[in-house]
């Protein structure tokens, strides 16, 4: 089993049963680059910004995330066949939340997450910090920063706010809250620059493009959007034009790419992991090496819509292999993979 | 008018015993107070400068009051509900976070009783926090987690209002106590070591607690139902079960609970209240004016610290000197007993009770030790437990 999962596509007769069909556009990159891919991630592991484990919690048992979940596309095991070093465990809330229970449905959430984590101390390990981050790696652990929360579960409150960075909580979506219905509000502001003293990371994904401008504007720490992908590329609302992408050069953030085939591949055709490499490259070339990451988006169902060739949470040296046919130096990955991530993680503690 | 407290020969020795075991208040409206005069702008009601005729509290009074620890109540309004209790409540703890550490050298974050022992001989007041109503965790178990993680170490289970698992002394009977829901609070909190307070309850509620919870209770202001017939008071059947659960009655001075002429004096203020329109614990400066009015129509019966003790005297006859505590309930009333008026009192109190013949030993279990007992108590309980994290929803047992 494990093998199937590590390298679904190094071998075609991994595809699974004979009578199958072979997948659409499969992309098979050549086994040399992938065996590099697993090189290099073996030493830069990823800091994947966005997964939505957490909605799943609630029917899921632990153990089965411990030892491999044939309902979900991530679980222990194809978290670190993938590479993943460091995750963020998304706090949203998913489309049951009312309206007037986003607090309480959030404090679920981190609830539901930080109980996952302590079930499993051999593989998570709960982080705050970049130093954190890096001795969770260092120990085999799969770091675990929780965030983003949903935008409207900061309830305009800045009280509400400290007291999710004082359960541990490192980033928040700005998109969804009153404050940034109009670009951004005085209070707004005070928010952001709130978020900035603690050490919360401002997420930018899902915002408008007004507010994007303002919050640059204001920030005096990096951002980041933990999944979105180039809306030149593919015109979808949780993606970032090229305009803001130019700007978080001078702001260090980080645009950490999403696999969900909806925001890189038009719907009428297949999203197949080129397409992925496709907005990383065109990230890249904008906002600067320094300023692109990963978000696999997943966290969901496995038949839920998935992007050929990035599945599960145990693909990314697919992608990574890609990169690398496409002569990415192995700097460049590294910044890709870890380094970007991590560096945002620590500038936002650092003092402004 | 409020008569000059008579300065008597035991105030001294009061004073010099609270020095050694200075008083454990169960309850203190302070935050709350905060926010409704000041914003939560710490600057504009700056708690180390003497605030005398704005707040009951403040640092200096603390210290002259012999406070050596406080539970500061992050209560919030029983008619809000879903996120704007728990938002108003995480407010409130913030509200508590930022006061400890903008004053560092006066209040020490508490969350055990050895932070209160270590505070204790640090000279520091050993600062605790407190939930006041269920409704501050919106029907949920994970809520009630995050509130233990933010330092929250009590939750008394409702506040005026019936809640939907449990019902309030002052509300018509809804669940007829604890429903299965709420007894599944009640083991959850003694899982986490929260203490469950039965302040603000029905008689009914109290004693689903007391049968489901496995850590001893706390009443964090209430006194006693036999001196003064009031609902917030706790009947003797209830004071009388607190030896076997090993809890703690925190009495209260709040004048409209403990003085019977006060009861009545209170139930002809709120209607005049309800009649200009406002509600009738609104501290807001115009519902504080037209109180005042009121009162100069209609003089208010005054208590004293005698009355207080009246109280103390019955609840350790009923329940024993090991359970009983005090929790003034200042900055969360209007009115305050003539020598009990703010912070600084206690040491008023102290010497009724040494003229009225109660040992050294008595007070000290009276002001520190039972109080510090209970909390280590229920921490024992937490790790004793071996129960996982409850899942339970609301509608998962109540239907």
């Amino acid at each position: 089993m494990a093998d199937l999962q590590h390298l679904p596509y190094a071998d075609s007769a991994a595809f699974g049963e004979p009578d199958d069909p072979p997948p659409a556009q499969a992309p098979t990159p050549a086994a040399f680059d992938l065996e590099r891919a697993r090189v290099l991630l073996a030493a830069q592991l990823v800091v994947d910004g966005h997964n939505t484990l957490g909605q799943q919690l609630d029917h899921t048992h632990w153990q089965d995330l411990m030892y491999g979940s044939v309902l979900l596309d991530t679980d222990i095991p194809r978290i670190r066949a993938g590479g993943v070093g460091a995750q963020f465990w998304s706090l949203h809330t998913g489309p049951d939340a009312t309206g007037d229970s986003a607090v309480s449905a959030t404090l679920d959430r981190i609830d539901a997450v930080t109980t996952l984590i302590a079930s499993c101390p051999e593989a998570l390990r709960l982080v705050t910090g970049a130093d954190e981050m890096a001795e969770a790696r260092d120990s085999g652990r799969i770091a675990s920063l929780l965030g983003p929360v949903a935008g409207a579960a900061l309830a305009d409150s800045l009280g509400t706010l400290r007291a999710y960075h004082a359960l541990g909580v490192r980033s928040a979506t700005v998109a969804g809250a009153h404050w940034t219905a109009t670009g951004l509000t005085p209070f707004g502001e005070s928010v952001i620059r709130e978020m900035n003293r603690l050490g919360v990371l401002v997420d930018l994904s899902g915002a408008a493009e007004e507010t994007m401008d303002r919050v640059l504007a204001v920030t005096s720490a990096p951002v980041i959007l933990s999944r979105s992908a180039a809306r030149v590329l593919t015109d979808h609302p949780g993606n970032v034009s090229d305009d803001i992408l130019r700007r978080l050069r001078a702001n260090r953030g980080v645009c950490m790419v999403s696999f969900a085939p909806g925001q890189v591949c038009h719907d009428d055709q297949p999203a197949s992991l080129r397409d992925v490499a496709d907005h990383v490259e065109h990230v890249r070339a904008l906002a600067g090496p320094e300023s692109v990451g990963l978000a696999g988006s997943y966290g969901t169902a496995v038949d839920a819509p998935h992007t050929i060739g990035l599945e599960d949470a145990s693909c990314y040296p697919n992608l990574i292999a890609e990169l690398l046919h496409r002569d990415w130096s192995e700097a460049d990955i590294a910044a890709l993979t870890w380094g970007n991530a991590a560096r945002v993680v620590r500038e936002a503690k650092a003092p402004h | 008018m409020s008569p000059v407290p008579e300065v008597r020969g035991s105030l001294a020795e009061a004073r010099a015993l609270l020095a050694d075991f200075p008083v454990v208040d169960g309850h203190n409206d302070l935050p709350w107070a905060l926010r409704e005069h000041a914003g939560y702008d710490l600057d504009r009601l700056d708690v180390a400068a003497d605030q005398t005729g704005r707040l009951h509290t403040d640092l200096p009074r603390l210290r002259s009051g012999g406070v050596g620890a406080q539970f500061w109540s992050v209560y919030v309004r029983s008619d809000m509900a879903g996120d704007d209790a728990v938002s108003a409540t995480l407010e409130q703890i913030d509200c508590v976070d930022r006061l400890l550490a903008r004053h560092p050298a006066e209040l020490a974050p508490a969350l055990t009783a050895d932070d209160m022992e270590a505070a204790r001989a640090a000279g520091r007041i050993a600062s605790l926090k407190g939930a006041e109503g269920g409704h501050s965790i919106n029907s949920s178990l994970a809520t009630l987690r995050a509130l233990h993680t933010l330092g929250v170490r009590y939750m008394t289970l409702t506040h005026n209002d019936n809640i939907p698992w449990a019902d309030s002394a002052t509300d018509e009977p809804g669940v007829g106590g604890l429903s299965a829901f709420g007894r599944e609070v009640v083991r959850e909190m003694n899982r986490l070591g929260m203490l469950v307070d039965l302040s603000h309850v029905a008689a009914t509620t109290m004693r689903d607690a007391l049968d489901t919870s496995e850590a001893p209770v706390i009443f964090s202001h209430s006194s006693a139902r036999a001196v003064c017939d009031h609902p917030r008071n706790i009947p003797d059947g209830i004071l009388e079960r607190l030896p076997a659960n090993g809890g703690v009655a925190m009495a209260t001075f709040v004048p409209k609970f403990v003085l019977p002429a006060a009861v009545e004096w209170t139930r002809r203020a709120d209607e005049n209240m309800r009649a200009h329109g406002l509600h009738h614990l609104d501290t807001s400066a115009r519902a504080m004016a037209v109180h005042a009015a009121f009162e100069a129509a209609e003089p208010r019966p005054t208590a004293t610290a005698a009355t207080v003790a009246d109280h103390l005297d019955h609840m350790r006859e009923a329940a024993g000197i090991a359970h009983i505590g005090i929790g003034g309930d200042f900055d969360g009333t209007a009115f305050t007993p003539s020598d009990l008026a703010d912070v600084a009192g206690y040491p008023n109190l102290i010497a009724e009770l040494l003229d009225r013949r109660w040992s050294r030993t008595d007070i000290a279990m009276l002001t520190w030790q039972n109080a510090v007992r209970v909390l280590r108590d229920a921490e024992s309980v937490a790790r004793a437990s071996t129960r996982p994290p409850s899942t339970a929803t609301l509608a998962s047992l109540d239907g």
